[in-house]
């Protein structure tokens, strides 16, 4: 069988979790392949480049207060994203989408 | 049958069809020096008599022949004399060599030909309505070969004999009638049946005299027609004819446009009568001169023109209170004034992110840089969207990552030089069909195509054409698919090593990643659902081709992985060094006439035109200095973020330019939560659609026959829209958002859409050699367009990438969570019909709905035996979200486990069931997997009922927003 990205999703659960937890768990499966400092940043460097700020105000918000929804490699991300450690020469690549 | 008043054929002045050589042209050095007439003149050679003849100014009389068709020397009318050479050759079969001495006006050829056109003549109907409207060309060519004095001396008073008293006229098609009477079984439609739309629905039968042509045994409406039109423009007579021209007459003015339907952006002759408001159209003629269609084109384009005045189109601004209230027509100063009052009201209330606007695919690149223009300068913020969102964003999230820009690399001509073709998720022959021709012509030449879709589209076996693979994968398993294929190529060693070492970057990681054992055909099988070998064998065969293309449309993008499938297209391109030269490269087939342009207009939330992310001071720089304002460094919402902002009660008014988001988007039942969340909608349309229904300002749009602007189809090219009428509404689409930007106190002025071009040009490098006077010299240009390419660019990437190197990309597949159960354990996957585009807005409002007046329920005989379905039952659709009604066709085009349907018609509300599941890039929703359960109707529906609309939000209070939003 091939990489699931890391957790297990129940599709039922999902479609009442809250838009920032659902599609930030998408996001971090799809970087959850690279090891884990990579992951985070990649992860952090995304939301940095597509979010709108409410939205990542809404997932730092999620993270803050320990929603266990959230997914691990996402919280990690997030913290990163909180500690600046983003280089923001990334966001000079083209982006698309 | 109505008569106009008779002319005396030819055409209308100022209305010179295009030039018709007679035979195709030959590509090569002219190298052949000809003489005909005394005249000389310089073809390649293989270029027929004819043709040079007509390159030096002289049209021989023909029958069989026309340019778009390989000569076929039938008629015998075309005859000519050579020096040296016996008897009177037909000009059109006959090839030039150097040195050659051709008369085309001896006393010989005129006895023959005068012999020739009185045959044809004791064949034809001495009263037939085209020589009397000019739409035959029988008595031009009787007066031209000195018959008519013969025959039509009386032309004008025709009488009642008619040659045969055989068949009936067949009116069945909606679009045009066949005449077998006027018929002189010239075959140019049999042959441009075959030769160009390649359905071959037509034949000849009969012998001699009672010879005709038929569409089979039936009627043409039963037939395999496709109504493409090519028969009916290659016939000379008026046995084939659009009905148009019967009821109105023939064309008094034509104006050279874009079709407005699909990506493909056929070029056009516009042929009306009259002027201003009052003008119609006759019918619009494919223009051999469109550099995307080259003379060819579909049944949308060609005939489903008319919704354009269908009474249901909405003429006058309308307001409302509330959404359960009548609307009220009010004049365009109050309307503006309503909308710029209401979206500053909004904003007090609410802060300056609380709207925004969507664009539209449908309008012209103009219209949709002026409306991310009002978002990002007058809004203050950068929440402007594309319906792009829902199907092509993956590709401009991919091809960015991958390639360096957002596009297709080839443009379609590139295909008659491919050798091995890859279509993953796109069926051209319904939803692209003049490429989709093309790609059939290039496929009966010997070319070879490998098809990876759930269901059997057309393609894999249709008359001449067979691929060479069919590989029915599951849905939702693409990237397992495409890191089979690149894992067979590259552990077998059949990897462009060169190209990939001169080429490209992380070559490294992405070798040691894709030759891993999850990736082999045989562990993705499970996935997958192919055969190991079928795999392996398919990607041999697309390894060792000379040149091999990847096609590929919304089955790629509408995934919750479609950016990775992008990027996995893209690694598979580079690793067999197929980019950088014509008949090769990636290639996304768009869904709407303009999601490339949209796309290239900056209407992505963090992009500003160019693809150029809104985070770059420079690039900011460029526009805060010309539209002297601020712009927000910061992304704004997508269509599902401002879906979800709007229920949370952060978003609370938003400008939906000509798009239909409460039919297109997924789990309607959540998005029309958010629109009754909101406190202003206003929606600009030509119909109330769905979306009006919810709307509290509705602004009336124009047709693209009263636009004018640019559309940029799927391969970068940039047509020219020119408007057959002023807008019907009274005012243009971007001067009603200049107008609304000004009422909210940030001035727009424009002249002319031809200005709004020019803006454009001056602030995107890619654009920097575009404006309408160059569009118009050229025809058309695909972009980039600048100093280094003056005429466009035909290919990209050609030594380089955009981005420098092209970047490999590890694509790990991630299974989408969209799982089938015991409850739903079928998979639902949707799609598009020829006959019908899109949410169906325009062509369900055209004689298109003939062929499709309902979206159907495909499912494989199993699974509709085991549920004792069958054929024409109603059943009942359900998902995890909702549930909707349809009608099953039972169809072994199916795989078991897979059901298929189409999203054309509002009443089947197949959204209602998708979810809002999405690609983890770019949230383009995830459409083409949905897991579901059919049932024959009315069975157990309450408790589906009860499921459905449980859509519950428990928004997060936002802690230090303004902290976040810094960053
Ligand atoms: S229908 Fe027209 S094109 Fe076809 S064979 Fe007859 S005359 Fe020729
Ligand atoms: S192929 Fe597309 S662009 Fe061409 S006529 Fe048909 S709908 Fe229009
Ligand atoms: S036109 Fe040449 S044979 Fe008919």
């Amino acid at each position: 069988m091939s990489l699931q990205g890391g957790f297990e999703v129940d599709s039922e659960a999902r479609m009442h979790e809250p838009p920032e937890i659902r599609l930030g768990g998408d996001v971090a499966r799809a970087f959850a392949h690279y090891p884990p400092e990579r992951a985070a940043h990649e992860i952090a460097t995304h939301l940095r480049k597509f979010w709108e700020p409410r939205m990542r105000a809404a997932v730092v918000a999620r993270v803050a207060q320990g929603d266990s929804r959230v997914d691990p490699l996402l919280a990690e991300a997030v913290r990163r994203y909180l500690a600046g450690d983003i280089d923001s020469g990334e966001i000079a690549e083209p982006s698309g989408g | 049958m109505t008569t106009t008043t008779p002319r005396s054929g030819g055409p209308a002045p100022g209305l010179a069809p295009e030039p018709d050589y007679g035979t195709p042209a030959v590509r090569g050095e002219a190298t052949a020096g000809v003489t005909v007439d005394g005249r000389h003149v310089q073809v390649p050679p293989g270029t027929s008599v004819m043709r040079a003849a007509r390159e030096a100014g002289i049209e021989i009389p023909k029958l069989c022949a026309t340019d778009r068709l390989a000569a076929f020397g039938s008629c015998r009318l075309c005859v000519v004399e050579v020096d040296g050479a016996k008897g009177v050759p037909a000009s059109c079969t006959t090839p030039c060599v150097d040195g050659m001495v051709v008369r085309t006006d001896t006393e010989q050829v005129r006895q023959v030909r005068h012999g020739v056109m009185e045959l044809y003549l004791s064949d034809h109907p001495a009263d037939c309505a085209g020589c009397a409207r000019g739409s035959c060309e029988m008595q031009d060519l009787a007066r031209r070969t000195g018959v008519a004095q013969v025959r039509y001396g009386l032309v004008d008073t025709p009488t009642a004999t008619h040659v045969d008293g055989g068949a009936a006229r067949d009116v069945s098609n909606p679009y045009f009638d066949y005449d077998p009477q006027a018929c002189i079984v010239c075959s140019r439609c049999v042959r441009a049946c075959a030769d160009i739309q390649g359905t071959f629905a037509l034949t000849v039968q009969g012998r001699g005299f009672d010879a005709r042509i038929a569409p089979g045994p039936t009627d043409f409406l039963g037939s395999e027609c496709v109504s493409c039109g090519a028969c009916v423009q290659a016939c000379p007579t008026d046995a084939l004819v659009e009905k148009s021209v019967v009821q109105l007459g023939m064309p008094t003015r034509a104006v050279d446009t874009t079709c407005a339907y699909c990506g493909v952006g056929c070029s056009f002759r516009a042929e009306v009568q009259g002027s201003g408001p009052e003008t119609r159209v006759v019918r619009m003629m494919p223009s051999k001169a469109g550099g995307a269609n080259e003379g060819h084109s579909c049944v949308k384009g060609r005939f489903a023109y008319g919704y354009a005045n269908h009474p249901d189109r909405q003429m006058h601004p309308m307001v409302r209170d509330s959404i359960d209230q009548e609307w009220r027509v009010v004049s365009w100063e109050e309307a503006v004034t309503r909308v710029a009052d209401g979206f500053r009201a909004v904003q007090a209330e609410h802060g300056v992110g609380s709207i925004g606007g969507i664009s539209s695919s449908r309008c012209t690149n103009e219209e949709v840089y002026v409306v991310q223009k009002m978002v990002r300068a007058a809004f203050g913020n950068n929440n402007i969207d594309t319906c792009a969102r829902v199907c092509h964003s993956p590709t401009g999230y991919g091809l960015s990552q991958t390639f360096g820009t957002s596009a297709g690399t080839q443009d379609f001509a590139s295909v008659d030089e491919t050798d091995v073709m890859l279509l993953i998720g796109a069926n051209p022959t319904d939803a692209h069909p003049v490429f989709g021709s093309r790609m059939k012509r290039r496929l009966r030449q010997g070319a070879q195509i490998i098809i990876a879709d759930p269901r059997r589209i057309d393609l894999v076996r249709t008359p001449h054409v067979e691929a060479a693979h069919h590989l029915p994968l599951l849905p939702g398993s693409n990237v397992a698919f495409i890191n089979a294929m690149a894992h067979t190529i590259v552990s077998e060693g059949l990897h462009d090593e060169q190209f990939l070492r001169e080429r490209c970057e992380d070559v490294e990681d992405y070798l040691q990643f894709i030759v891993r054992e999850e990736n082999s055909p045989e562990t993705t099988a499970e996935a997958t659902g192919i055969p190991p070998e079928q795999l392996r064998a398919a990607a041999r065969l697309f390894a060792a081709a000379p040149n091999g293309s990847i096609y590929y449309g919304l089955g790629v993008t509408e995934h919750s992985q479609g950016s990775t499938m992008v990027m996995g297209l893209a690694n598979l391109a580079m690793v067999t060094g197929n980019i950088g030269r014509p008949g090769v490269g990636v290639n996304p087939l768009r869904g709407q006439n303009n999601v490339q342009g949209s796309c290239d207009m900056g209407s992505f939330p963090h992009e500003l035109p160019g693809y150029r992310h809104v985070g770059l001071d420079d690039v900011r720089d460029i526009y805060e200095s010309l539209w002297h304002v601020t712009i927000s460094p910061q992304p704004g919402l997508r269509i599902p973020n401002m879906f979800d902002a709007a229920i949370g009660g952060t978003f609370k008014g938003v400008f939906v330019h000509g798009e239909d988001i409460a039919q297109s988007d997924p789990n309607l039942h959540h998005v029309r939560q958010a629109l009754t969340s909101m406190d202003l909608v206003v929606v600009q349309d030509l119909f109330l659609n769905e979306t009006a229904k919810y709307a509290h300002v509705f602004l009336p749009g124009s047709s693209f026959l009263e636009k004018d602007g640019t559309f940029t189809n799927a391969e970068r090219r940039l047509n020219r829209v020119r408007p057959v009428m002023p807008s019907l509404v009274g005012k243009d689409e971007w001067q009603i958002v200049c107008d609304i930007a000004t009422a909210m106190g940030y001035p727009m002025h424009y002249e002319s859409a031809a200005q709004i071009m020019d803006e454009i040009a001056a602030t995107t490098p890619t654009f920097a050699g575009v404006s309408f006077a160059r569009l118009d010299e050229e025809g058309s240009m695909q972009w980039p367009v600048n100093d280094k390419a003056p005429h466009g660019t035909p290919t990209m990437h050609v030594d380089g990438f955009v981005r420098g190197k092209g970047r490999l990309v590890p694509t790990v597949y991630v299974p989408t969570t969209e799982t089938t159960n015991r409850r739903y354990p079928l998979v639902l996957t949707t799609g598009r019909i020829l006959t019908q585009y899109n949410v169906g807005a325009q062509t369900r409002r055209t004689a298109n709905s003939t062929w499709h007046p309902e979206d159907v329920l495909e499912m494989h005989p199993a699974d509709a035996q085991m549920r004792g379905i069958s054929t024409g039952d109603r059943v009942e659709l359900s998902s995890r979200v909702g549930v909707t009604t349809l009608t099953a066709l039972v169809s072994d085009r199916m795989q078991p486990g897979v059901v298929y349907t189409t999203f054309h018609h509002p009443v089947s509300g197949t959204n209602v069931i998708t979810t809002e599941n999405s690609d983890w890039a770019t949230n383009c929703p995830e459409y083409k997997v949905t897991a579901v359960q059919v049932a024959v109707a009315n069975a157990g529906r309450a408790d589906l009922a009860a499921r459905a609309g449980t859509d519950t939000v428990d928004p997060v209070a936002g802690v230090a927003d303004a902290e976040v939003a810094r960053r």
